[in-house]
């Protein structure tokens, strides 16, 4: 009895780490677990694509645009999910579809929290004008529905030349998304780091003559970097969800295989009764989106201790 | 006393009821024959001198008229007049056309004209429409149409190209060529003989007579106000979405024909003959880009008549092309015919790239399997294009089918592509490939075609583009390669042979600005040939030398089907015409029974 209570009264005096702490609560959640797996068996799809693609692989999931029979042939178990009116596998192209969906969901988080983080960070701990203007600026993108504005982005980024490159398909996406939806991790950092800047290692650290930026990115942002995992996670299906919306309403890729324009053909071929393409493009979005949001709690409520709900 | 949350509340309800009240655009009068369309595409403008577009056809030639028109029903097709009082009275020389204009011809009435009264039509407005094309500064599309025919035109034009803008311009400076002796007589000469141009321009709604006050008062936003003498008026245009037309109360009323073809008696085509037209209330056009929604509103009865989805072909049409059970059940009929239309996959020949690689653009024509081609998009419905001219014409060469131009060669494909790599001294760059259209089919479409290219080893781009974009960079040379086609307005080849003419490239009908001195100097020839044996022979050599320099690769003539409700009266499919509104009418009775019978059939 007395070994047992003395382990953990041990580690308390040692201490742990929140990322520790996180990560153990984490691994006892079964089901997270389980999700995490799939999480990166799609990473890992989407890696293998492109990986593939760079070093010419001959493997079938690049060649999603062979012709492997007839024009809409019905499931069978050569094509478990049949194929499309040029005769290609619906499954090659499920497959290749995770690549850009995930690239997507990456790039666009990236490019916000890119934005976000340190905007959120600069008005939470500087206030004043800066803060007003941060403040104005997110208040007036959220206050435009966020569809409509993912839109007009991807409509006015569409073929557009930026530093020499020109943004076409996937990048239009990718950018649309993420030059719009900083706003909320921009929202939750501003508010962590006013309540944050008051606090005695930030002082220390000013006593110490650390400068605002350093203070900022040394100390602040690393005691709030679990929201930006946290929001990360989460905000990921959503990202996702928004390819397939814009690949849908025909902004997204044209000519490479995504989920969003597969249900888009799959939609007019309904009629005709062809409904494999529907089905293998909504299951891969289902324990994608699925995987995600649950990972995505539990992500939440191992870091969070304020939000835990379990 | 109304605390803050209550007026919030009433402002709500309020704005509630007010965007509530007012008739939706498909809510009519029961009684009020109303036909019902689809646009399938955003329309650019109504301005006839600027159109040359089907779309903008369809809608303008409702609104305005021509000196000439086609008999509805007669076939072979014929000319008639229309604001005309009878045929052109030709010179014996060919050279000059005397045209009396009928009386009582009133534009719209219009804010335009004094009192908002439009005012009666005169000689001067067709002169002033022609000038109007030729003016520079209005970049016309329809300029390669009077190209060097019409004495003193291109004098005019050269003036307009000293004016500095189009407000400079004197519409009162004298063309030799375009007199009005009086108000009701038009007298046209020519530099040379033109014997298609009662069919090919006065019969064509780019010579509609467009009032000098409307350009004047409405300046650019002439291209959203047109202001006919049509049997319709535009009453409301909803950029991309709706237009709705309604009759012109100052239309002069015109006799539905007496006669037709042999058997129109018995198809009920002359059951309105003699009856003063138009018979409809109002025509209301919904832009639907997409071919699922429009079906489904056909099948509701909310749209009159439909062409055939090909993700629907199975369910309308049985293998033995005919009409399946359940659209008997609901009363629906089907009309097929050939379409005076070719597409094909265009070369820019000003590119650089392409222009000067015949091996490449052979390649590219050889890549591509017609065959398959129309049995994924049409459903096996549409014939493959051997070359420009479509088969109901007189100068249709038959053995062209057998002279392989649109031949599915892919090893010999790559074998050119292998020569058409040296001749542009390297590897190939990415090759763009213009589809007007965003929509699934737009992408399937441009699917296809990239495809079958990068099979032989090319890299293709597909650039899908909506359809006003598309036209702008069209006219503008831009495009590498596009997908494109042209539908005939005349019962003679030259309509498919000017698009390669050198003097009218883009904007004008040569969208790819080929050039061959050969051509030209044949087509020059034969244009103003009466029509024989001898210029039917000119026509098959033109069309030869175009096809060897392979400027497009021709793809299908369509072959239409066209369903349409029980209630549509006065259905008979026309090649050429656009402006038959007027003739179709509705059997209110059997539009309501329809409702009956759709209640019955769930």
């Amino acid at each position: 009895m007395t070994d047992t209570a003395t382990v953990p009264s041990l580690q308390a005096q040692k201490g742990r780490s929140l990322w520790t702490d996180g990560v153990r609560r984490l691994r006892r959640h079964r089901l997270a677990m389980l999700c995490f797996l799939i999480i990166v068996l799609y990473l890992s799809l989407a890696g293998f694509t492109y990986l593939a693609e760079i070093f010419d692989w001959d493997v079938n999931v690049v060649k999603w645009s062979e012709e492997v029979g007839e024009s809409y042939q019905r499931p069978t178990m050569k094509h478990p999910f049949g194929t499309d009116i040029f005769g290609q596998s619906v499954l090659r192209k499920t497959l290749y579809g995770a690549k850009t969906s995930i690239t997507v969901a990456l790039c666009a988080s990236l490019i916000s929290l890119a934005i976000g983080v340190p905007l959120g960070a600069v008005a939470g701990y500087f206030g004043g004008i800066i803060d007003e203007v941060v403040v104005w600026v997110y208040s007036t993108l959220s206050s435009i529905p966020y569809i409509l504005l993912i839109l007009a982005f991807a409509v006015v980024l569409q073929d557009k030349t930026f530093l020499g490159v020109k943004i076409t398909g996937i990048s239009t996406v990718y950018l649309a998304i993420g030059l719009t939806s900083w706003v909320g991790i921009c929202r939750l950092i501003r508010g962590e780091v006013i309540k944050r800047k008051q606090g005695d290692y930030v002082l220390a650290a000013r006593s110490y003559g650390c400068s605002a930026p350093a203070i900022i990115f040394r100390h602040l942002l690393p005691n709030v970097f679990h929201i930006v995992i946290i929001n990360f996670s989460l905000r990921f299906v959503g990202f996702i969800h928004a390819e397939v919306i814009l690949s849908f309403l025909g902004l997204g890729e044209a000519d490479r295989p995504s989920w969003g324009a597969m249900i888009n053909d799959a939609r007019i071929e309904l009629s005709r009764g062809v409904w494999w393409q529907m089905t293998a493009a909504t299951i891969a979005i289902f324990f994608l989106s699925l995987a995600l949001n649950i990972f995505g709690d539990a992500l939440r409520d191992s870091l969070d201790p304020k939000l835990r709900t379990r | 006393m109304i605390n803050r949350y209550g007026s919030i509340a009433l402002l709500l309800f309020v704005l509630v009821i007010i965007t509530g009240c007012g008739k939706s655009p498909s809510e009519t009068d029961k009684n009020e024959m109303v036909l019902r369309h689809i646009m399938p595409t955003k329309v650019r403008g109504l301005d006839p001198g600027d159109m040359r577009d089907r779309y903008s056809f369809t809608i303008g030639s409702q609104i305005f008229e021509t000196l000439y028109q086609y008999h509805f029903l007669k076939r072979p097709y014929e000319i008639v007049p229309l604001l005309a009082e009878e045929m052109p009275l030709v010179s014996d020389d060919l050279l000059t056309y005397t045209i009396k204009i009928q009386k009582g011809i009133f534009y719209q009435d219009d804010e335009c004209f004094a009192g908002g009264k439009g005012r009666e039509v005169q000689a001067d407005d067709f002169v002033y429409s022609l000038k109007r094309i030729a003016n520079i500064k209005y970049l016309s599309q329809n300029w390669s149409l009077f190209d060097d025919k019409i004495v003193g035109l291109d004098e005019f034009r050269e003036y307009t190209k000293g004016c500095e803008s189009e407000q400079g311009i004197d519409y009162s400076r004298a063309v030799e060529g375009l007199q009005t002796p009086d108000d009701y007589t038009l007298v046209i000469r020519l530099k040379k003989p033109w014997p298609q141009m009662v069919s090919t321009a006065l019969a064509d709604l780019s010579t509609a007579p467009v009032a000098r006050e409307a350009v004047d008062f409405y300046g650019k936003d002439i291209i959203s106000n047109p202001v006919g003498t049509g049997p319709f008026m535009l009453e409301q245009w909803r950029r991309g979405s709706y237009f709705e037309l309604v009759r012109n109360p100052n239309f002069r009323g015109e006799a539905y024909p007496l006669e037709g073809e042999p058997g129109d008696a018995e198809r009920g085509y002359l059951d309105d003959a003699g009856r003063i037209m138009p018979f409809a209330d109002k025509i209301i056009w919904t832009v639907i880009l997409e071919s699922q929604p429009a079906w489904f509103l056909f099948l509701e009865g909310k749209v009159d008549s439909s062409g055939i989805p090909k993700d629907n072909f199975g369910e309308a049409i049985t293998q033995n092309m005919q009409l399946t059970e359940s659209m008997h059940q609901r009363n629906i009929h089907l009309k097929t015919f050939l379409d005076p239309s070719t597409f094909w996959v265009g070369f820019n020949m000003l590119d650089s790239v392409l222009g000067k690689n015949k091996a490449l653009r052979l390649a590219i024509s050889r890549s591509i399997a017609r065959e398959k081609f129309i049995e994924l998009f049409s459903n096996n419905r549409d014939m493959v294009a051997h070359g420009m001219v479509v088969p109901l014409m007189d100068s249709y060469n038959p053995d062209i089918r057998d002279e392989g131009y649109s031949k599915y060669a892919p090893q010999e494909a790559k074998e050119l592509l292998k020569e058409a790599e040296k001749v542009h001294g390297g590897k190939l760059p990415v090759l763009k490939l213009a589809v007007p259209g965003t929509d699934t089919f737009a992408r399937q479409y441009g699917q296809f075609l990239v495809r079958q290219m990068t099979n032989i080893g090319l890299e293709v781009e597909a650039q899908y583009m909506d359809w006003p974009t598309y036209l702008e960079k069209m006219n503008g040379r831009s495009l590498q390669m596009f997908t494109s086609g042209a539908h005939a307005s005349i019962t003679d080849a030259q309509d498919f042979l000017q698009s390669f003419y050198s003097r009218n490239w883009a904007p004008g009908a040569n969208n790819f600005n080929y050039s061959n001195p050969e051509f030209d100097r044949l087509y020059e020839k034969a244009v103003v040939m009466l029509d024989g044996p001898e210029r039917r022979r000119l026509y098959r050599k033109m069309e030869k030398i175009a096809l060897d320099d392979c400027p497009a690769a021709f793809l299908n003539h369509r072959v239409a089907y066209v369903l349409h409700h029980d209630w549509y009266k006065n259905y008979k499919p026309h090649a050429f015409a656009y402006g038959l509104s007027k003739y179709r009418r509705i059997d209110l009775e059997k539009r309501q029974a329809y409702k009956d019978l759709l209640k019955k059939l769930k």
